[in-house]
């Protein structure tokens, strides 16, 4: 067997398997170290891929012959589940799928040869990399975790070893995903990751997470009928159907399907509820939904499908719902108080950021959608997990609990912070992104603006969260939290990679992604302008920013030791400063009563407050999505 | 400038920028007097100053403050690097958000009321301009076809003229970071008992030395845009810049402090919509 | 330094005056005494200043407060006392839960004579205590600086 196979193989079918192995084995005893070897093998399996660099694979026709089959299999758990939960939406919405399989699988099919099954070209690698690097150590941190969610979760739910199949297999349902070039193949592992972040998001089996799944599983199956619909057209059009052929052809209705389909998976609005709702299940399942699997899906497809869309009007459109969707989001984070709603909606906006690169599809484009996917899905695990250490630790996740957390679990609070400073900051890769993004648009007026109004709404959440868990106490008592080792280890490794990509963000610019793009734009027309832009990015001088840090760093360090434990002071509270206090917010009041001030943050509920801009954002992003398919007509 | 040597024009921006800054910094405090019938402190009263604090006892709340202290400054001067070397604009105002930001977070880490809603008042000041400058380097790209700060300089035909609208925009955000009224939320430069100086209340000593000295970077970086405006001829754009100095001093001086959320609801529909107007015409 | 000198900024603290001194301290910042001219300014909060000006007596309730506010002043710093108040007590030396004078909880530099003393005096007053700055820098080197316990000096008597 050759290599390309055993690979594909182990990174499609091992995660399965593994995850099977896991859920028989008896207790923590086993299941742990079944649990680290599966990560690693993914993980190792991963890089091996990624060092053998990029393939094609043309599956026999006979195994082929078998798909209809497994996608009858798959709609039939979907229908039967739409029973189980008494909802007729789910069963109206797979038997509309049914229907639209069984028609396309009548259909003549003509197998060509040239049009290989799995596609494996560098964008694919880059996402598979992201998946079976990123997803193996979160499934790690799900160790820990879960060991202490057995104890203080809900009562009815599942058990853990369930949780760990879908959790592993997951990695491998979306390592297909993105390796699929059939779109028959791709369908079924589109509805496999449904089926899997249902299960995941319904663990605990109370009555919200029921709802929650419940909403993930039609949103996202009315994204799966969308792109079996995209399949059939182009089948009946073209007698097969392949990403490939789709680009080639360019037939925009099956694109506009297929966008459709991103969007819900994506969590684009109108479509944003299922992602807001998946923050009920255990947070290792929010963290491997919001960075490495699930949402990133959509955007890949639109990454993939990006030449097809570049320089049509349906591409400006699925811009303009991308831009819509990066500012709403934004603002909408802004009146959350919820650590894990706010790291929710940062993931819709991010996730439109990068549509509307892929969509704008010019060479910068195209290389900041990559880089963002990269520096997102990285950073966004490590939050998660974050979030997920604090929230056992308080026993909260309202951001107006986290003041004074730097004192109560020091590390993870530096580890958020730099997680957090890593979204917005220099020299990290999300900002690289988002100026070339910025650059990118500049030819499409509303984008601009949107995006535009969107960034300067991101810095707002992130710097009110940040201030918010950083206070420090004056003389402050660290105490080191408690935190098993497989938490702690999975958030450290993920700190290494964030700055470790930070230090490499403009080699692998220049090197890897820029030569990407541009052998992806060397047959297409580009206007002039936009391979300047390209150009002069490429020539950024980097050498006077990681000069000053390389200066800074040491000095900082230096001052900052040079400070004596008489140089620190009570903070200034007009001297009725309360002696001995351990909040320094505490304060002499009337009768010589000790009070303590609060200071909350602005959230600006009038202006962005979740209800009423979700009231009038949803009708204009569906509208805008009426209007991508009906620029089509035009 | 931009001709000479690169290493040359960056160590000449670190070390001379400041003292540009710090002379209009004087300038303006003299000028404030004299508008307020009063004498005023001597011209080089901001450099004393500074002196005097870096000699001071380094006392602080905690020492988290510090390396937010040290960003920002850093930040700012990158920034001012940035464009004397001749560099991409739009990087060089994200560095000047980050900037701004360190000093939002310094302000944030300490446990004190007065520097915590300081630091708030800081980050709405920042949404409510932000828009605006980013959409002014849109208006500039749209003219020149380059985002580069040397081809700006370079460019054969005034900004101002085909950008009449965006630069009284401009004017309002320079208010906003030059700390004058009816913009001074987070601190000012007057009002120093008012929410005690806001933001930078914990800082002191040396400390509060190096917010100063980043101001004397921020303002010269103000001058250096609005001179960018007229770039063909140099005089005639640093007689711009003289008029508009003037003018900020003379509001600040005739204005009353307003709340925030005027200053969001003004700066989001009255500043944004002439940059957003003049925008438009530029792309039609 | 020179430069000390030049810039002295100021921190006001009212001490159970009876606003007779803060009045005309405040008199020094109009246009007519303009005291920026010599750079001073007046600051609103310790951490940033270098003199510390006490208008009245002290007594037990704010006794906690001034020495706060005194100790959050970085080095070198110094202390202007205003008024008889400010010197003895004053006229509210003999009050039940008066202390006495500023120098009782605080090393004090000068004192401004006057019931209220003039702005003009008050002006000399904090011009002095800034060249009396050089001073205290130089003993802050030698090690030899005045700390203070934050401790209340005794407790007010039961009435
Ligand atoms: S010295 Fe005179 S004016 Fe000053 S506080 Fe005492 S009584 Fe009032």
């Amino acid at each position: 067997m050759h290599l390309y196979t055993f690979l594909s193989l182990l990174l499609i079918f091992g995660p399965l398997i593994f995850g099977l192995l896991v859920m028989l084995a008896p207790g923590w005893r086993y299941k742990t170290p079944v649990i680290v070897l599966s990560a690693l093998t993914i993980m190792a399996g991963g890089i091996l891929l990624a060092l053998q660099g990029p393939f094609t694979l043309s599956i026999d026709s006979g195994l082929m012959k078998a798909l209809p089959l497994i996608e009858l299999l798959i709609l039939a758990i979907i229908i039967y589940i739409g029973f189980a939960i008494k909802k007729m939406l789910i069963i109206g919405l797979g038997i509309l799928q049914l229907a639209i399989g069984l028609i396309s699988d009548m259909l003549p099919h003509s197998v060509q040869a040239h049009v290989p099954t799995l596609k494996v070209d560098l964008l694919a690698v880059i996402m598979v990399l992201i998946v079976s690097v990123i997803g193996p150590l979160i499934v790690m941190y799900a160790i820990g975790y879960m060991k202490r969610y057995e104890v203080h979760g809900p009562e009815q739910m599942r058990s853990t070893g369930l949780f760990f199949f879908f959790l592993i297999g997951f990695l491998g349902v979306m390592n297909g995903l993105v390796m699929s070039n059939d779109l028959k193949l791709l369908a079924i592992f589109w509805e496999l990751t449904t089926l899997c972040s249902f299960m995941l998001i319904g663990h605990d089996k109370t009555e919200d997470a029921g709802e929650s799944a419940y909403r993930a599983l039609w949103i996202n199956s009315l994204g799966g009928a969308a792109l079996m619909l995209a399949s059939f057209l182009s089948i009946s059009a073209s007698g097969s159907a392949s990403l490939d052929e789709l680009v080639a052809v360019g037939s925009l209705l099956p694109l506009a399907l297929i966008c459709l389909a991103a969007f819900t998976k994506s969590a684009q609005l109108p479509f944003q509820s299922w992602l807001l709702g998946a923050m009920v299940a255990p947070t290792p399942v929010s963290a491997l939904l919001h960075s490495t699997t699930m949402v990133k899906a959509g955007v890949y497809l639109i990454i993939r499908l990006a030449p097809g869309l570049g320089g049509t009007r349906m591409g400006q459109v699925v811009a303009i719902a991308g831009a819509f969707t990066f500012a709403l989001a934004s603002a909408m984070a802004i009146s959350q108080s919820n650590g894990k709603k706010v790291l929710a909606y940062s993931t819709i906006a991010n996730l439109g950021l990068i549509i509307i690169c892929a969509a704008i599809h010019t060479p910068l484009a195209y290389a900041a959608a990559i880089l963002l996917t990269c520096f997102h899905a990285i950073s966004k695990a490590m939050l998660f997990l974050c979030v997920g250490t604090i929230e056992q630790g308080i026993g909260s996740r309202d951001i107006e609990d986290m003041e004074g957390l730097m004192r109560k679990m020091p590390i993870t609070t530096v580890i958020a912070i730099i997680g957090m400073v890593s979204m917005m900051m220099p020299p990290f890769g999300m900002l690289i992104g988002k100026w070339m993004a910025l650059e990118a648009v500049i030819m499409s007026p509303l984008v601009l603006f949107l995006l535009i109004m969107g960034s300067a709404l991101t810095v707002v959440f992130w710097s009110k969260w940040i201030g918010r868990i950083q206070t420090v106490a004056y003389h402050p008592v660290y105490k080191i939290e408690d935190v098993p080792f497989s938490m702690f280890a999975t958030k450290g490794v993920l700190l290494l990679g964030i700055i470790a990509a930070a230090a490499v963000v403009v080699p692998l610019f220049k090197r890897v992604i820029s030569p990407m793009a541009m052998a992806m734009f060397s047959e297409t027309v580009v206007t002039s302008r936009s391979w300047d832009l390209m150009n002069s990015a490429s020539a950024f001088i980097e050498w006077p920013l990681f000069f000053m840090l390389a200066l800074v760093v040491p000095v900082l360090f230096l001052v900052v030791r040079g400070i004596k434990k008489s140089h620190i002071r009570q903070p200034f509270l007009c001297g009725e400063n309360l002696e001995g206090a351990k909040t320094t917010f505490e304060f002499r009041t009337l009768m010589d009563k000790g009070e303590s001030a609060r200071i909350r943050s602005y959230y600006l509920n009038p202006l962005f407050g979740e209800a009423h801009l979700t009231a009038w954002a949803n009708p204009i992003a569906i509208a805008l999505i009426f209007i991508m398919f009906g620029v089509i007509s035009k | 400038m931009i001709m000479i040597d690169p290493v040359i024009t960056a160590l000449l921006a670190i070390f001379a920028v400041p003292f540009i800054g710090a002379f209009l910094v004087g300038l303006d405090r003299k000028l404030t007097a004299r508008m307020q019938s009063r004498i005023g402190p001597p011209l080089l009263q901001p450099i004393y100053d500074v002196i005097k604090l870096l000699h001071k006892e380094p006392i602080v709340v905690n020492r988290v403050q510090i390396i937010y202290a040290g960003l920002h400054l850093i930040f700012m001067v990158l920034c001012v690097v940035l464009l004397a070397l001749g560099q991409d604009m739009l990087m060089a105002l994200f560095i000047l958000a980050f900037s701004t930001i360190s000093l939002i977070l310094g302000g944030m880490s300490v446990r004190s009321p007065y520097s915590r809603i300081g630091s708030q008042r800081e980050i709405m000041q920042m949404l409510s301009y932000e828009p605006i400058l980013i959409l002014m380097l849109v208006g500039i790209y749209l003219i020149n076809d380059s985002f580069m700060a040397r081809d700006i300089l370079a460019s054969g035909k005034p900004l101002l003229l085909s950008l009449p609208l965006i630069f009284p925009a401009f004017l309002m955000v320079m208010a906003i970071k030059l700390q004058k009224s009816p913009f001074d939320f987070s601190t000012s430069h007057h009002g120093h008992q008012e929410i005690i100086k806001g933001i930078t209340l914990e800082y002191s000593g040396p400390f509060l030395a190096i917010l100063e000295i980043t101001h004397w970077y921020e303002i010269f970086l103000l001058f250096f845009i609005i001179t960018m405006f007229w770039a063909t001829s140099i005089p005639v754009g640093l007689l711009i810049a003289a008029v508009c100095f003037f003018c900020e001093i003379l509001l600040d001086n005739i204005m009353a402090r307003l709340t925030w959320p005027w200053m969001l609801r003004f700066m989001w529909t009255v500043a944004l919509g002439l940059a957003v107007t003049n925008v438009l015409w530029l792309y039609i | 330094m020179n430069c000390r000198e030049k810039s002295p900024w100021i921190v006001h603290f009212n001490c159970n005056s009876c606003n007779g001194c803060d009045i005309e301290f405040l008199a020094c910042l109009t246009p007519i005494y303009d005291v920026e001219r010599f750079g001073i300014v007046h600051v609103g909060n310790p951490k940033h200043a270098d003199i510390l000006v006490v208008s009245g007596a002290v007594n037990h309730r704010n006794v906690r407060v001034l020495k706060n506010v005194y100790e959050q002043m970085p080095s070198p710093k110094a202390v202007v006392a205003l008024g008889a108040c400010g010197a003895t007590g004053g006229i509210m030396a003999d009050c039940y839960n008066v202390l006495g004078g500023v120098n009782q909880v605080i090393p004090v530099d000068v004192l401004v004579p006057g019931c209220p003393p003039r702005p003009e005096a008050i002006m000399d007053g904090i011009l002095q205590a800034a060249r009396l700055l050089n001073v205290h820098q130089k003993d802050r080197h030698a090690g030899a600086e005045v700390r203070l316990t934050l401790q209340p000096v005794s407790e007010p008597e039961k009435v």
